[in-house]
């Protein structure tokens, strides 16, 4: 059964720690079985959208095994969407990352508004980096944007129960739940709140973080054999149009 | 299509065995939407590869503290594999002397401390106060928060402690404390990064590493199976899965 990692990053992050370039993704991939990753490029999240973007470019066309966000600065939607539409061509590149930590800009704001527009129009998923109760707000905000589908990363953070609530009311909001803080119960509580598991998706946050962390979240969310394979890549297939992306022999 | 499943993780290995995990509450917590109890707890780690683990009752974490430890140990004289911790709650250090001489009489080693829930800075006199009473008398401190804060409070007393919080962002600050104080150990919880166990063994020993999971606020298998990939040898493994602890107890 494959696994598909729907939330990675490539390149070095600025703490003690050694989370070197692709060639490492890859290493951890294999260690643990992970097929197919979805990264975008550290640099792109924390420094320089558009350089960190062009230097995952050339990653992507030497990694079969990694597919790409381009990440979307809030603060400067002009620029990033002439971006996005460079990566899409590209055709490694199967959605949008959008940071709210980094940029400043928060999911109530204005520039986060036009961001959203913008992917509504690309018609791409986005990985979204959530944390805190702002996410309650995301129904709403999806009520005008038909396309737009969002990946909340990392569940809402600490507001994991408001993060829920919130794809419970939105069935183009999906759950995402890496994180150091392993909260006991946070899937659990989320498919009692009405998230079905076809909503929920499996991601690392490697380099950053060991892909153990999220996979002991999954054996301790004590899926069904059926319920795993949508969680580890079927639903990942079906979100992000992915048939025929994996090898036959592991893609029935 | 018949579903397999065929990964080596999702089945509990002999390298995810746990001798002692230091991070364990039971009781009312009222931030988060259930509690657990006692027997609750135990049966989650009963399910778990951890065997046996240093606990206490979190009232006295969060309500009353001199109940809260007598709970502790009163509750736990039937639970073989859960040794009693206390407390002092800092914010009523001048009652900490009587505190810690009840919690002698009972034998009790391991004191924990909860900064962030009672609001409490490492240069508050209260704080001070505790913690130079509580080094005085050998035991051993296990403490939340951010070691960056309250690591050069503790240093140079030849303290044994145990941060029960240190996050791979902060690893270099805590490797430059372990530098110069072996007493200093952290638990592997939130030492996520693919490297960052295995940097606190290569450059300060794995006698700065103990086990400890925050059963039942947080998910158990994501820090055995860290543990159990991590890229460092069988002894190393063995001392933080349970044999400093064990040195701990004497």
């Amino acid at each position: 059964m494959p696994i598909i990692d729907v939330h990675a990053h490539v390149g070095p992050w600025p703490f003690h720690m050694d989370t070197g370039d692709a060639a490492f993704n890859i290493s951890l991939m294999d260690k643990y079985g992970i097929d197919l990753q979805l990264v975008s490029a550290a640099e792109a999240v924390v420094y320089d959208a558009l350089a960190g973007n062009a230097a995952l470019r050339e990653v992507l066309a030497v990694h079969p095994r990694l597919l790409g966000y381009a990440v979307v600065n809030p603060n400067r939607i002009e620029e990033s969407a002439e971006d996005l539409r460079r990566c899409l061509d590209t055709g490694r590149f199967v959605g949008a990352k959008i940071h709210t930590h980094y940029p400043g800009r928060h999911i109530g704001t204005r520039e986060m508004a036009e961001a959203f527009d913008l992917l509504d129009e690309a018609g791409v998923p986005l990985l979204l980096h959530t944390w805190g109760p702002e996410v309650a707000l995301l129904p709403e905000l999806l009520e005008s944007r038909p396309r737009l589908r969002i990946i909340m990363g990392h569940a809402g953070g600490d507001a994991w129960r408001e993060a829920a609530h919130a794809a419970a009311a939105c069935d183009r909001l999906y759950l995402e739940h890496c994180r150091t803080v392993t909260d006991a119960g946070r899937i659990d509580y989320a498919r009692a709140s009405g998230v079905p598991v076809e909503r929920l998706l499996f991601g690392t946050d490697a380099t950053l973080i060991d892909p153990s962390v999220s996979l002991g979240v999954i054996r301790d969310a004590g899926f069904t054999s059926e319920e795993l394979e949508r969680v580890l890549w079927r639903n990942a297939v079906g979100l992000f149009g992915l048939e025929g992306v994996l090898s036959p022999t592991r893609f029935p | 299509m018949t579903a397999v499943t065929t990964y080596d993780w999702l089945r509990t290995a002999p390298e995810e065995f746990i001798g002692w995990d230091v991070d364990v509450l039971y009781g009312p917590w009222p931030r988060h939407h259930a509690d657990i109890g006692l027997a609750g707890v135990r049966a989650r780690l009963a399910r778990s590869p951890v065997s046996r683990a240093l606990a206490m009752s979190t009232r006295g974490a969060l309500f009353d503290d001199a109940a809260g430890n007598i709970r502790t140990v009163k509750d736990l004289a039937d639970c073989p594999e859960l040794l009693p911790v206390g407390t002092v709650d800092l914010r009523d250090a001048l009652a900490a002397e009587e505190r810690l001489d009840a919690l002698d009489a009972e034998g009790v080693r391991f004191l924990r401390l909860f900064t962030e829930q009672q609001d409490v800075e490492p240069d508050f006199p209260g704080y001070r106060h505790v913690i130079g009473q509580a080094v005085s008398r050998g035991l051993v401190l296990l403490h939340d928060g951010d070691p960056r804060h309250y690591g050069p409070a503790l240093a140079g007393r030849g303290a044994d402690v145990v941060f029960l919080d240190v996050h791979s962002y902060v690893l270099a600050d805590f490797l430059l404390l372990a530098r110069s104080e072996p007493g200093f150990r952290a638990t592997t919880r939130l030492l996520s990064a693919p490297d960052a166990i295995e940097r606190v063994v290569e450059t300060a020993g794995a006698r700065h590493l103990v086990f400890g999971s925050r059963t039942p606020f947080m998910d158990i298998s994501p820090q055995t199976l860290r543990l159990r990939y991590a890229g460092i040898g069988e002894a190393e493994r063995a001392a933080i899965a349970g044999g400093n602890v064990e040195e701990l107890l004497g």
